[in-house]
């Protein structure tokens, strides 16, 4: 065989950032090559350097303060000539970027100029790079959007980015990068900010157009099942070394270094809990020989029931004009019923805009429902009054998301958890001192941060003072909504262990809320899937995970990657989902929720007989943001006929459910 | 802390001392006679070794005269400042806060008022209620309200959605509290902010008022009346304009230098 | 068409707003109009007799409407200083202030947006230093103190252009333009400093942005990214600021228009203020203001076409 000369040649490279507070630098020294045609995946934590490495390779570090203070980055451009970026000059880099090596980025809401047209903003390449006229450019940027496979590419073409989804944008900044067909593709965490099913899309669109153009990908990801899904070989990078490197089969399976062990054992696997009818804590090396314990717990009586939901309902008027009349509802949540037991974890799962977080808020009423019944521990939620709703709090907290924005940035720690227990007046002076200090105790975090204020801690250590606050007042309940979405990899294991040992050593109930059909796998008892505002399948872990029957989960599942190289989904980017939107108009009165009972306990909703489409559809605007003007991004759901992706799962036939077959 | 010994930090900040440590302690130390006291045979004479900065028409010792309008100057502005702040700060957090029906009302009535050029509604309530000290101090604070106001309901409400705020509210606090232990405290860095500049746009207010004649009176002297006093004399003594013209913008500068640097450390988007 | 109509209430609703707080503004003195006629020591009978024709004894809320219904049908009464109807002081009066307003604002536009951009551009660097220094020091001084600058310098030492007097721009322009321009640049200087700043500001923020990167990793030229990609962000709010600055602008009028002996709108205002002619005082304020919101309302509506985000409201 040949011996092919790299594409890129990184060479002991070395960044440093001049910053107020001294010289930081962002990669110390890496060395790694991509061949022509394979996918190279650098993966790693925040700070690990993995971002600043390819944005060097494109000279675009210099515009974040960024300077090369060593080694080289060899490039082999199309004439076969080889250059070494780092010393270029501007006008050739200038020839490079977007001609030979194309770049995409994380967030597809920004990515676009918000006042040009797409049109413009792709044809702005081609005129620069290809000399080509207008029409010609024209022309060449429809080609490329069909070949990105966006419907309705000639309507796209004159819109703006504001009136494209996320997915669809990030569609047109892939686009954007092949118009000139590069050798070489650098995509910096493309998905990270997308729903799973487009996260898949989007996945499969890169591997396509590797393959059809014989181009070379530079994939930059923190997760480990896309680095699974995607690589050719792995580039582990850790505070701006690499730590190992390697075909992607061998790092999996046989790592050599401890934090790429470490790494590869915090990540949970889907499927990995098949089998198993109890949660499991994380492992926190990849221990081969000995198997992961099942998470402990207290020696239980029968399962009692603590949360009850039965029809609940919450909408969000959208107003309009200067008299503010209600125009429109956002249907956030829609018909709601859950149960959750004690001492149990019951998740809601579902991607962006599906309603799981406000179905939370709506059950601690931190947003007041429409209606239904909200039963805890015997005591109905709703009918309570101001003072007895304060004092039911007591039994019910809430965990948020973002570890930075749920904590108080100008109290005191100490002071933030003890609010809870001043507002009730549970204890005081030196009893509450030592209820505090227990507290922290127990979140395992040391005595001396009781002073200190959130800016002085990590995100971890921030979503465990959530965590201690959360607990003051011994709740039954706790609704951890999204809790460890925002943490690196490895603090996400470590602070779920710590859910589940205070589960098991307290008794508390988990309503768990997340995205993540991995972590859900291996926490819960009970899973809810969750889509348009309502739950589409309901039962245990192990029925929802290992016999999926919804289409929405089964689609769900198929598209989640499996941290498995040997598992890869060989996915079909034909689908486009149409995207149907939960606002309606005022006084729009939907159809209740009906299931039909498959197994004992396992629930699937009937399909709605209200044209809403039956194959895999997705949730209209992210976060179901009451401003959004009704009709607006609504593009009418044409069902199209479901093409699912296989799954070399051998338990369920995947067969589609057609929108003929069930009505 | 260490942003704030950027040039522009210390610079401003330095001004901001000084000019507040003349208004605070000179008139201490300087004899009223001082700045009163005419000598109509060094009327109109340029800065000399008896006169610093020069005379002025009644020969009144400039020097003198600007050091003592200092405290004139600052505390009309100040007080005026904190007059909007005391209307101002309880409007805006209780339209932020509580929104609905309330925020809507209030908020047209001040963007309303918000039409009004700040000068001319401080003219006008000065033309009305007859021009003196505390008139003008009522004017310049009622007509730097609105604006005031606006800044604190944009910042009530921005922390209103918090999710600090929402766990407090799940913890079992109530509006009162929440808006002393949370609301409070994170809209103070950017009303302080607010408050600098508006000093520094005070001044330039109650300058401009007492320049039109429709402000400080004498035997008040404020450094915009001894401009105003100047218009007559600048051909031949355009330093009786200057004199109070540099007081003026020096202390506006400070204030502008110390209000930037400090709304860049207070920046709420930066995390420690 | 509801979205037109809406405006048109809006705009309705604030008017009337604007109307009473006029009037509220312009009653609350201690003295009274017909003491202002005809002076403090006159006869008490034939005080109460002016009160009386004038209709000083009615209850505030009839007088208001009084007044709005004189507005509304073109009677904006007499000035008591002048003695001539106010209509006809006004027209002149607001075409003289309308040149001096567009033309500070074009000059302070003209010179602050590349001057903000090259700025931001070169931030942190001596450029940025420069630039953000002088205009921090021209927004720290006075209007007055601008307009004494330019007197002394363009009208007395260099004697290019005269320092007071005023020219209907209706009836010669030329002479109006001359008459203007200076007030203009001492206008314009102070909210030059202040919009060079703004810009600065806008740009620093819109270049931080994730689609400037995506712009230059396309391999587009950094002029045009700058200059095209960057800029055409940074017209919407430049605008915005700028149509918030007019109405500090036109409190400004009247010091500098004072100061020139320029008369225009602030001119009058200031000699009603001064002599307290309320039936004068009332119609410039409204006029004023009712000015300030119709330009933050065109500025809204030319927003619109800026920013295509805010079409679909």
């Amino acid at each position: 065989m040949n011996e092919l000369k790299p594409i890129v040649a990184i060479d002991s490279l070395r960044v440093e950032f001049p910053t107020d507070g001294g010289t930081v630098v962002g990669v110390k020294d890496v060395s790694f090559t991509i061949q022509p045609g394979e996918t190279v995946c650098v993966v790693g934590e925040s700070g690990s350097g993995k971002s600043v490495t390819s944005l060097s390779l494109m000279r675009l570090v210099e515009f974040g303060g960024g300077i090369i203070t060593g080694g080289q980055l060899r490039f082999t451009r199309g004439d076969g000539s080889e250059i070494d970026v780092a010393r270029t000059d501007a006008a050739t880099m200038q020839s490079i970027r977007g001609n030979e090596i194309g770049m995409i980025f994380q967030e597809p809401m920004t990515s676009l100029n918000p006042v040009f047209t797409i049109e413009r903003q792709l044809v702005d390449g081609l005129m620069t790079h290809r000399k080509l006229s207008r029409e010609a450019a024209s022309a060449r940027a429809l080609e490329l959007l069909k070949e990105v496979r966006i419907p309705e590419p000639e309507r796209r073409l004159k819109q703006y980015p504001h009136e494209l989804s996320g997915g669809m944008r990030q569609r047109v900044v892939i686009a954007i990068a092949m118009a000139c067909a590069p050798r070489l593709l650098i995509a910096d965490e493309p998905t990270t900010a997308l729903d799973v099913t487009i996260q898949a899309e989007i996945l499969a669109l890169i591997d396509r157009l590797k393959r059809e153009n014989g181009m070379s990908v530079l994939f930059i990801t923190h997760d480990m099942a896309v680095v699974a899904q995607m690589a050719d070989r792995v580039v582990v990078m850790y505070r701006g070394n690499i730590v190992e490197q390697g075909p992607v089969t061998e790092i999996f399976e046989r790592p050599q270094q401890d934090y790429t062990k470490a790494l590869l054992a915090a990540v949970p696997r889907l499927g990995a809990m098949r089998g198993k009818d109890r949660p499991e804590k994380m492992p926190v090396l990849m221990a081969d020989t000995q198997p992961a314990a099942p998470a402990p717990e207290k020696t239980s009586l029968a399962p009692r029931v603590l949360l009850d939901v039965k029809g609940l309902t919450t909408r969000f008027p959208v107003k309009r004009g200067p008299l503010r009349l209600t125009v429109a509802n956002v249907h956030a949540v829609e018909d709601v019923s859950l149960q959750l037991n004690v001492g149990e974890t019951l998740a809601l799962v579902g991607e962006s805009g599906c309603g799981k977080s406000t179905t939370g808020r709506s059950i601690l009423r931190l947003v007041e429902p429409l209606s239904g019944t909200v039963t805890l521990d015997g005591w109905d939620v709703r009918s309570l009054g101001t003072t007895d709703l304060r004092r039911a709090r007591r039994d019910m907290q809430m965990i948020f998301q973002d570890p930075f924005a749920s904590l108080n940035p100008y109290r005191r720690l100490r002071d933030q958890v003890a609010e809870p227990l001043i507002n009730f007046d549970v204890a005081r002076g030196k009893e509450l001192d030592d209820r505090i200090a227990t507290l922290f105790d127990r979140v395992e975090l040391p005595r001396d941060f009781l002073r200190r204020f959130p800016h002085e801690l990590s995100g971890g250590q921030r979503q465990r003072v959530a965590i201690a606050r959360a607990l003051a007042t011994d709740p039954k309940l706790i609704v951890a909504d999204e809790a460890v979405s925002a943490l690196d990899v490895s603090v996400r294991a470590q602070i779920l262990n710590l859910m589940m040992d205070l589960q098991a050593d307290l008794g508390v109930s988990f309503l768990f809320i997340s995205h993540d059909m991995a972590v859900v796998e291996r926490v819960s008892h009970k899973v809810g899937v969750m889509y348009l505002g309502r739950i589409v399948e309901f039962g245990t872990r192990q029925q929802i995970f290992d016999n999926p029957q919804h289409p929405y989960t089964r689609t769900l599942l198929a598209a989640v990657p499996i941290a498995d190289p040997r598992q890869k989904r060989h996915l079909d980017d034909k689908v486009f989902r149409t995207i149907p939107s939960p606002v309606h108009p005022a006084g729009y009165q939907p159809p209740p929720s009906l299931y039909d009972e498959i197994e004992p306990g396992h629930l699937v909703l009937r399909p709605q007989l209200t044209g809403l489409p039956q194959c895999p559809s997705r949730t209209a605007s992210p976060n179901c943001t009451p401003r959004s003007p009704p009709g607006a991004g609504t593009s009418t759901s044409i069902p199209k006929p479901c093409t699912t992706p296989s799954v070399p799962r051998p338990s369920s036939p995947r067969s589609c459910v057609s929108s003929a077959a069930t009505r | 802390m260490k942003r704030f010994l950027s040039t522009k930090g210390v610079i401003g900040a330095s001004l901001v001392l000084l000019v507040l440590f003349v208004a605070l302690i000179g008139p201490l130390l300087i004899a009223p006679e001082m700045a009163t006291k005419m000598d109509m045979r060094a009327r109109l004479a340029g800065p000399s070794f008896n006169h610093i900065f020069g005379t002025d028409q009644l020969g009144r010792d400039l020097f003198f005269r600007v050091m003592l309008g200092t405290q004139t100057s600052i505390g009309i502005a100040g007080t005026a400042v904190l007059l909007s702040i005391v209307i101002g700060l309880p409007l805006g957090i209780v339209s932020g806060y509580y929104r609905g029906h309330v925020d809507n009302v209030l908020m047209r009535l001040v963007d309303t008022l918000l039409a009004f050029p700040a000068l001319l509604l401080a003219l006008v309530i000065s033309a009305m209620l007859g021009p003196n000290l505390q008139n003008t101090i009522i004017a310049v604070g009622i007509a730097f309200t609105p604006f005031l106001a606006r800044i604190v309901r944009g910042e009530a409400l921005r922390v209103a959605q918090m999710p600090y705020v929402e766990a407090a509210r799940a913890s079992g606090t109530n509006d009162l509290m929440m808006i002393v232990r949370h609301i409070l405290p994170n809209i103070m860095p950017q009303v302080i902010v607010q408050a600098t500049i508006s000093l520094a746009f005070a001044i330039l207010a109650e300058a401009g008022l007492s320049f039109l004649g429709l402000g400080t009176q004498p035997p008040n002297s404020s450094w915009g009346l001894m401009i105003q006093a100047s218009r007559d004399y600048l051909d031949v003594a355009p330093w009786t304009a200057l004199v109070p013209g540099g007081a003026v913008a020096l202390t506006v500068l400070g204030l502008n230098m110390f209000g930037d640097v400090l709304r860049d450390v207070l920046d709420p988007r930066v995390k420690g | 068409m509801s979205f037109l109509l809406n405006r048109l209430l809006s705009i309705a609703l604030t008017l009337v707003l604007i109307s009473m707080i006029t009037f509220a503004v312009t009653n609350i003195l201690p003295g009274d109009v017909a003491m202002m006629i005809m002076g403090t020591q006159s006869n008490p009978e034939a005080l109460a007799g002016l009160r009386q024709s004038l209709g000083l004894n009615d209850p505030l809320i009839v007088q208001y409407g009084r007044w709005v219904f004189g507005m509304l049908t073109g009677d904006w009464g007499n000035s008591l200083i002048f003695k001539v109807p106010i209509t006809e002081l006004l027209g002149q009066k607001i075409r003289s202030s309308a040149l001096i307003v567009v033309l500070s604002m074009a000059i302070a536009l003209a010179a602050a947006v590349p001057l903000g951009v090259w700025a931001a551009v070169h931030r942190n660097k001596w450029q940025d230093t420069l630039s953000s220094s002088t205009a921090l020091l021209g927004v720290s001084l006075p209007d007055f103190f601008w307009g004494i600058m330019m007197i002394l310098l363009f009208a007395r030492a260099l004697g290019w252009l005269p320092s007071s007097g005023v020219a209907d721009p209706a009836t010669d322009f030329g002479a109006a333009l001359r008459y203007a321009l200076l007030p203009s640049l001492a206008l314009g200087l102070g909210l030059m400093a202040h919009l060079t700043r703004m810009t600065r500001s806008a740009m620093v923020g819109i270049l931080n942005q994730e689609f400037v990167r995506v712009a230059r990793a396309k391999g587009l030229s950094e002029r045009v990214v700058i200059w095209r990609y960057a800029l055409a962000n940074a017209i919407g709010p430049v605008m915005t600021i700028a149509g918030l600055q007019v109405g500090y602008l036109f409190g400004s009028i009247i010091v500098v228009e004072t100061l020139f002996n320029y008369t225009g709108m602030g001119w009058l205002t200031y000699q009603a203020l001064l002599n307290r002619d309320v039936p004068l005082i009332q119609a410039t304020v409204f006029v004023i203001a009712a000015v300030v919101m119709l330009i933050n309302l065109l500025v809204d509506l030319l927003y619109v076409l800026v920013d295509p985000r805010i079409r679909l409201e």
